[in-house]
């Protein structure tokens, strides 16, 4: 009569060699950076150490010259890498450009992509490290067709701009010949962009807030006042209690959508709902984590010589890419009013509001 | 990467699924054919002891319990998704709570044969109803301040003192009461503290109601005048009391009933924007997300005690949320509604309810601001 729980339930974790190698390289990245600056560039030395791994291309096939992993090994990259605020384009060279080269068919040559969706007129605002990159994978809605195209660099108009980081984030603008030039794909592919894109950046910002507690927990620790650490007070114990939840509320809406997509490779029906649930827990828990770390840091935590800021600017500059915090919560709320009170629960164990009993 | 506060998450298999729609399934037989009205906080407010007995010829109570104590052997992770179906459906679950949540696995580690064989084929029929006896006029929060006594006699123990906010005392068969066997020393204020099994219908216990701010009857004072308690009624060891209470918190604050007390408020107001009856607004997303990511962190912390791992600051960080949340819902859809909008009788029911149900919510099984403490030391502060 008794079951054995392996039968029951999977746990999702990440490769515990692989999370073992990036601990000890960021750990080692941390430890010789330069001190922060208000303006941050692609750090080549560490991208070319990644290169050297297999981790720029982690996510690609093995036989487009990728190491063939998977979303939850990449989602423990770029958690780690956020969290030691590396400055390189991960996401949007593995995850997001290189999937959709290989998803078009397109050769990779290994070169730096950003990745971007330009508008009707070729225009693309707020692209993350698109002077730096050697090419751009350009998703294109065209008509009823989605495109892609790997456009080279000097073929694109660009205009440097920066994000709340301090990142690049150009505005990039594209010959429309380069952009109808490009491979159709199919229209899942387009409409997955969105959805990795936002559940990449939820990754990338739970991995910052897991960091940003650990900045918050040795502050409170080291620093007295009244004749005490900081951290013996009630007040002070809250209120890094309140930073430390919303993070972990987060990061399990974050790996809970991650583990659907790596064991369905995006095709469960209910990653919208996944990727929402993550991005909405995500977003709001932004909010807690960047005021109350600051509260807690006090004067020193607003320098720019402190390391807290590298981490709480890019936070609440990716919370709001791929989608903002509203827009989330309207298609959760549209996803759950639409299933109404008899298949709300559905939806919250599924993902989808039409129960199938092969698989709730 | 930090401490992490919460073990990894886990993917629910079709194993499990398969009972969670087995359940599903006769729960909205059960409401189509009337045989109870969705209602909010059911855990506390809506005993049934048909229904629970029904439960009980399932084999849906006394999961965890083996065969051979007339319970059904399974998983931890089995009893998850029974307990979550149960709630979100707001089915009247009161009468079972306590015994099948805590009293049974209390029993099966601390128990003697006797009281095993004696309890728990009760406790998984549901026919053996139980309350705990834990809090005092003086004592909340500061649990190991309890000043009811036990005095040793011949043959076994005399209680004498006051239990308060005992839920269901009134109907229930018995209860574990904590009390001080010997007298407290303030360097050691948890040793010298014992549980007792206490049957409710003997000589010398006085049960009077506590009547709820909303005129309801759930919660009584327990006076035990002298109660004699044979030795064969000992929970346990005698001065152990303090590590027999403490060491099940994990399952008791981790649990989805910390969660989904308002679930069906939820439900309702789903169903509300839908029909144009309450305006669209983006909070119904937060609260749903929020409520999925801690049915994935409740999931978690099930799958880790189910492996026998330490989880009381997990179980801390699912209460803290999931209790704070469950009341969130209920102001939320409050700031919605405007007098004289075109409610339903249903929605209005469940809000009422909500409303004067949601301080309860994070005071009981241990107040958010103790649990922001246990989280603090989780995180080394304390």
């Amino acid at each position: 009569m008794a079951t054995d729980p392996r039968e029951l339930a999977a746990p999702t974790t990440p490769d515990p060699d692989l999370v073992a190698v990036l601990t000890e390289l960021f750990a080692d990245y941390r430890a010789t950076r330069a001190t922060p600056t208000a303006v941050v560039d692609l750090d080549r030395g560490l991208w070319r150490r990644l290169e050297g791994l297999g981790l720029t291309r982690l996510t690609g096939s093995e036989s487009a010259g990728g190491s063939g992993g998977g979303w939850v090994d990449a989602a423990a990259l770029l958690g780690l890498a956020a969290a030691a605020a590396a400055p390189v384009p991960l996401a949007e060279h593995d995850v997001l450009g290189g999937w959709l080269l290989e998803a078009a068919g397109l050769p990779n040559d290994g070169g730096l992509r950003t990745v971007c969706r330009p508008d009707p007129s070729g225009v693309a605002l707020n692209v993350t490290w698109a002077r730096d990159a050697s090419s751009i994978v350009a998703l294109w809605e065209d008509r009823d067709e989605w495109r892609v195209a790997d456009v080279a660099i000097d073929r694109v108009g660009i205009e440097e701009r920066r994000n709340l980081a301090g990142e690049p984030c150009d505005t990039v603008e594209f010959d429309l010949d380069d952009l109808e030039g490009g491979t159709v794909v199919a229209h899942a592919i387009g409409e997955q962009f969105h959805l990795r894109g936002a559940l990449a950046r939820s990754a990338q910002v739970v991995g910052a807030m897991e960091r940003v507690v650990e900045v918050v927990l040795e502050h409170v620790r080291a620093r007295e006042q009244f004749g005490r650490p900081i951290g013996r007070f009630q007040a002070v114990q809250h209120l890094v209690s309140d930073i430390a939840c919303e993070t972990a509320l987060a990061r399990a809406a974050t790996d809970a959508a991650v583990a659907r997509a790596a064991a369905s490779d995006w095709r469960d029906p209910g990653m919208l709902f996944a990727v929402g649930v993550a991005k909405s827990c995500v977003g709001h828990a932004a909010s807690v984590v960047v005021r109350g770390s600051h509260q807690a840091l006090g004067a020193i935590g607003t320098t720019l010589e402190h390391e807290l800021h590298t981490l709480t600017r890019p936070i609440l500059a990716r919370r709001s890419e791929y989608g903002s915090l509203q827009d989330w919560d309207e298609t959760l709320t549209a996803l759950a009013s639409s299933a109404g009170h008899d298949r709300l629960w559905t939806l919250i164990t599924t993902g989808r509001a039409t129960p199938r009993r092969s698989d709730a | 990467m930090s401490a992490r506060l919460v073990p990894p998450g886990a993917r629910e298999l079709p194993a499990l699924t398969e009972l969670r729609l087995e359940v599903r399934a006769f729960l909205a037989e059960q409401v189509a054919a009337g045989a109870f009205v969705p209602h909010v906080d059911t855990w506390l407010t809506r005993w049934d002891r048909d229904f629970t007995r029904e439960l009980g010829r399932r084999g849906w109570l006394g999961m965890v319990i083996p065969t051979e104590y007339g319970g059904q052997g399974r998983t931890y992770l089995e009893r998850f998704v029974v307990t979550e179906e149960l709630l979100v459906v707001g089915a009247p679950v009161a009468a079972h709570w306590i015994a099948e949540r805590q009293i049974g696995p209390s029993l099966l580690r601390y128990g003697t044969e006797e009281q095993k064989e004696a309890f728990l084929p009760g406790i998984s029929r549901g026919e053996v109803v139980f309350g705990i006896g834990m809090s005092e006029p003086d004592s909340g929060s500061d649990l190991a301040s309890v000043r009811t006594r036990a005095e040793r006699v011949d043959g076994g123990w005399r209680l004498t003192g006051t239990k308060v906010w005992t839920s269901g005392a009134h109907e229930a068969d018995a209860f574990f009461a904590l009390a001080r066997s010997a007298p407290i020393d303030p360097a050691h204020r948890h040793d010298g503290l014992s549980q007792f099994i206490v049957d409710l219908r003997a000589p010398g216990v006085t049960i009077r109601p506590i009547i709820s701010m909303g005129g309801d009857h759930h919660f009584n004072e327990v006076h035990l005048d002298g109660v004699l308690i044979p030795d064969d009624r000992v929970l346990g060891e005698i001065g152990d009391g303090w590590s027999q209470v403490t060491s099940e918190l994990a399952h008791e604050r981790s649990g989805p009933e910390r969660v989904l007390s308002t679930f069906q408020l939820l439900a309702a107001a789903a169903q509300a924007m839908d029909d144009g009856r309450l305006p669209t607004d983006p909070g119904l997303g937060r609260h749903v997300a929020r409520l999925a990511a801690l049915h994935h962190m409740s999931f978690a912390v099930s799958t880790a005690l189910e492996n026998h791992e330490d989880a009381d600051t997990a179980a801390a960080v699912v209460k803290v949320l999931g209790t704070t949340g469950e009341g969130d819902i209920a102001d939320y859809v409050d700031t919605l509604t405007a007098t004289g909008w075109a409610l339903d009788e249903e929605l209005d029911t469940l809000l009422h309810a909500a409303i004067l149900q949601r301080p309860g919510f994070t005071l009981r099984g241990g107040t958010n601001e103790i649990l922001r403490g246990v989280i603090a030391r989780g995180l080394g502060m304390r």
